[in-house]
């Protein structure tokens, strides 16, 4: 400060910074040092960086939006991307008996279907499917194919977008394995008597 | 010259100080309650009044608005009068002050235990008490500069240009984002809908954080640590450039709560920029702190209220770093929507504001009851618990975070999400939200410590209500600036200008940022089969609103390939154009539900399903840690309000057919016999007139008009 000039310039005692003259508020006195550099450094890249961003992305827009991050991440899936089951639930398929399918098809049961039908396949919201009634069919097929295509307007959806064809298998598997069960509360029979 | 003597009031500040240890109290209390829900959901004990939903905008608020709110007057209050050489500038509004501001915390927490709220974070308050807490913010801002204006010194210290911020900047965000057209008394709809609404609440909820959480609580360190540690401040010239680059910057950064949103692609990249040069700012009040203390470090070894200062103002310069960084869209898309969120915020709440605040109150206490602090010891032993709890609750919540955003993301070989059941992303959590309950509880032990720690300083001491002192009568200065005066140096002691600059500062990032959403048509691509809400789906969503939905579920899915597989379409700007107020959410404790209704979608359930989950969600999976909401099947629906809800939002612009208010009743009883008769169908008694069908028809709503569009995702590409 020019002020300083004719004055003696009076220093913090601790660290010999200079003290401000004239800045004391409630005896809360103020140094008068300069900015920290790496501060005005970091100031500065902040901004640099931000300005590019700004340019990057809205002015010459050569960096992907998010619209086109996700066609990206689409395309780059590929196939996958929508991981739809080829499987097809014809009448010759047979139920996997072996105990490391039917223990997979129990995981897949308790995660998605327990849900609606309960964990002892009782059914609440949907039916119930350990006795010998049922909506869309008793056999193995039956089951896989009503896991594939769902009955929307019922609340059963399609599980063809979230289960790949060898956990649909497992857990139709599974189910098969609860008809004949006796679990607690079971919901009253829907559909037709198997035959 | 003549010396004046003069008084401080010191009862406004012992009560204030009383209202911050009791509310802190309240709202730690809840938010442990809320903690230990997240491990036991029962702890909401099936009655609406202590279920997740409407407490937790009692805790939050009442962490904000109550116990930092009350703090920061506490320390402005004592402060203030101190840097002024001046008393309050009139008693009775600094009595309206903490009165009003007490009703209006009685009044947040009953109306919020009742449901009755705006349904946008921070900001759940209705418009009465919206009105009210207006006024006593003016009371507040009025005696604040009167004070000013009575000051016996030259200058106005840096502190109280952060005082000053914080009143204007407050007043202008409270009143903007709080504009509604009430439907009752106790209900009303924002003037903004959907992306308007969204990008407004979040330059409000934003610039709370840094309006009433930051700027007042540096102005309090600016104040309370050279005073505490007898040192100057390091540099008089980092607090100017800091606090005018602060300001300036901070009101810009609201957006980035919403990347990767259906905001508009050039208002999230002004949120990111601006975020990021947030950063030196910021910085600049942590740096200017802790080099105050440059040769009284021996000090902050012996002295807890330092120790205390310390830890705070460090804290304070962690979340300003991560903040930033949370604002980048490469961390944003993994920290967003999971606890990562919430340890963020409570770095923040419990280190920067509750440990300065703390500070503050270990400082003044003894002082204005004239003694020693009760006990040294003891307020070393609440340090160190607080910092344990501190650390406690934050790493399982970012663990947890991290966790679970790589569960959301996860694929397997076939391409199908490895965990594409929500849930089991939760309850991988439970161990992690013990932790953090436990950090909690320590963090109010050591608070509890605290509370007994003044208690028997108050008990030893004697209280001094009006504190004698002295200073010279201001001298009038010439209005303009000396020669050899820096301009700063002039506008410290002008502090109408100042005040009337720091608001035009404010104001430019927020006018920029909020008037085009209006002005230009583009920015919200319109989508044809968006229609609006059915009058009982419109009653739906209002109980959605009431029972604090969002406070756990979004209603936006983001662009990822991990959210359109396990959602559906990704969110679009125009399909929320009837969404009054809008209700994204923040925070995904159960899954996004703006999918929710699409028949043969992949959220989809049935009506039955919803049934059954309202009433007792462990019954459908054990693991759940959805509330029940019993009392849904239970109430009738109030539908006395649909004909005026409907003629509020015609005025809103929602295009209802004229006259449509008079029929809506008859329209609403048809669809909610559907819904009965369809449960019935399923074994489900229950009464067309009641809550939940109106739920239920508002949760099979979502989604819907957006997937009836085709596939918009490939169609619209809007920028």
């Amino acid at each position: 400060m020019e002020m300083n000039k004719n004055k003696t310039v009076e220093k913090d005692e601790l660290t010999g910074d200079v003290l401000l003259s004239g800045h004391e508020s409630d005896n809360i006195r103020e140094l008068d040092n300069s900015l920290p550099k790496w501060w005005v450094w970091l100031f500065i890249i902040t901004i640099v960086w931000s300005v590019g961003y700004i340019f990057i992305y809205d002015v010459i827009e050569a960096a992907p939006y998010q619209q086109d991050e996700w066609k990206n991440e689409m395309a780059a899936a590929g196939s996958n991307a929508s991981g739809q089951t080829v499987l097809a639930a014809d009448s010759t398929l047979v139920a996997l008996a072996d105990e490391a399918s039917l223990a997979a098809g129990k995981e897949i049961w308790l995660k998605q279907c327990k849900v609606c039908h309960l964990e002892g396949g009782q059914g609440l919201v949907g039916p119930n499917l350990t006795d010998n009634f049922s909506i869309y069919g008793c056999k193995y097929f039956n089951v896989v194919n009503i896991i594939i295509v769902g009955a929307p307007e019922k609340g059963m959806i399609s599980w063809k977008t979230q289960l790949a064809d060898n956990q649909i298998k497992q857990v139709a598997s599974f189910i098969m394995t609860l008809q004949g069960t006796t679990p607690p509360n079971p919901k009253a029979p829907q559909g037709e008597p198997c035959k | 010259m003549e010396n004046q003597t003069f008084y401080y009031d010191n009862k406004i500040v012992k009560n204030f100080a009383y209202a911050t240890l009791f509310w802190g109290v309240v709202g730690m209390v809840v938010g442990l309650l809320l903690a230990l829900q997240f491990i036991w959901p029962s702890l909401s004990f099936g009655i609406p009044y202590t279920t997740f939903g409407r407490i937790r905008p009692i805790h939050t608020n009442a962490i904000i608005f109550a116990f930092v709110g009350n703090g920061m007057f506490t320390g402005i209050y004592y402060s203030l009068q101190r840097l002024c050489k001046a008393r309050m500038f009139n008693d009775l509004l600094s009595k309206i002050n903490f009165w009003g501001w007490q009703l209006i915390i009685v009044s947040a927490a009953l109306t919020f235990i009742f449901g009755i709220t705006t349904g946008k974070e921070y900001a759940e308050l209705e418009w009465p008490i919206d009105i009210l807490v207006a006024v006593i913010w003016i009371v507040f801002g009025a005696n604040m500069i009167g004070t000013i204006i009575k000051r016996r010194t030259s200058h106005i210290y840096v502190a109280i240009w952060f005082y000053i911020a914080t009143f204007v900047t407050i007043a202008v965000l409270h009143v903007t984002n709080s504009l509604a057209i009430p439907v009752g008394l106790f209900k009303s709809y924002p003037i903004y809908a959907g992306v308007q609404d969204a990008l407004v609440q979040w330059w409000y909820g934003h610039n709370a954080v840094a309006f009433f959480l930051t700027t007042p609580f540096l102005g309090l360190m600016y104040y309370f640590l050279p005073k505490a540690a007898n040192r100057p401040i390091y540099s008089y010239k980092l607090s100017i450039v800091h606090f005018w680059a602060l300001i300036f910057l901070y009101i810009w950064a609201g957006p980035h709560h919403l990347l990767y949103s259906a905001l508009p692609n050039w208002a999230q990249s002004l949120g990111v920029v601006f975020s990021v040069m947030l950063i030196a700012p910021s910085w600049g009040g942590m740096v200017n702190g802790l080099l105050t203390l440059r040769g009284a470090w021996d000090r902050v070894r012996e002295d807890p209220v330092l120790k205390f200062m310390v830890v705070a103002v460090t804290a304070y310069g962690m979340s300003t770093f991560e903040g930033p960084m949370m604002s980048t869209k490469t961390v944003n898309a993994i920290s967003h929507f999971t606890d990562w969120t919430v340890g963020h915020a409570h770095i923040g709440a419990l280190g920067w504001n509750g440990f300065l605040t703390f500070a503050v109150l270990y400082y003044l206490i003894p002082r204005i009851f004239q003694t020693q602090l009760f006990s040294k010891k003891m307020a070393n032993l609440h340090f160190w618990i607080g910092t344990l709890g501190i650390i406690f609750y934050a790493v399982p919540l970012y663990w947890g975070a991290i966790t679970q955003a790589s569960m959301w993301k996860e694929f397997n070989e076939a391409g199908f999400l490895k965990y594409p059941n929500f849930l089991e992303t939760v309850t991988q959590l439970k161990p992690m939200y013990a932790a953090r309950a436990v950090g909690g509880a320590l963090y109010i032990t050591g608070i509890v410590l605290g509370i007994y720690n003044l208690v028997m300083t108050v008990k030893a001491g004697k209280f001094l209500p009006e504190e004698a002192a002295s200073a010279p009568a201001l001298v009038k200065t010439e209005a303009k600036r000396g020669s050899g005066e820096g301009i700063h140096r002039w506008l410290e002691r002008r502090p109408v200008q100042f005040t009337i600059i720091a608001l035009l500062v404010v104001l430019i990032g927020g006018l920029i940022e909020i008037v085009p959403l209006y002005l230009i048509k583009t920015n919200i691509p319109t989508i044809a089969s968006v229609k609006p809400y059915t009058p009982l789906e419109l009653q739906g969503r209002d109980i959605y609103v009431r029972e604090g939905c969002y406070t756990c579920h979004s209603q936006q899915v983001r662009p990822f390939r991990s959210e359109t597989e396990r959602y559906g379409e990704y969110a679009k700007a125009g399909e929320y154009v009837y969404d009054h107020p809008f209700q994204w959410g923040s925070k995904r404790n159960g899954p996004d539900l703006s999918r929710e209704g699409v028949v043969g979608g992949r959220q989809y359930r049935p009506n039955s399903w919803h049934f059954n989950h309202m009433e007792n969600p462990q019954r459908l999976n054990e693991q759940s840690i959805m509330p029940v909401y019993k009392w849904l099947i239970t109430d009738d629906l109030d539908i006395s309000t649909t004909a005026k809800k409907i003629r509020v939002m015609q005025t809103l612009g929602v295009p209802y057919p004229a006259g449509y208010d008079q029929i809506a009743n008859d329209e609403l009883m048809i669809q909610a016999r559907g819904i009965a008769d369809d449960l019935r169908s399923q074994g489900i008694q229950v009464e067309p007139t009641k809550e939940i069908i109106a739920m239920i028809a508002y949760l099979q709503r979502l989604g819907k008009d957006v997937h009836a569009a085709g596939s918009p995702t490939a169609a619209i590409t809007g920028k």
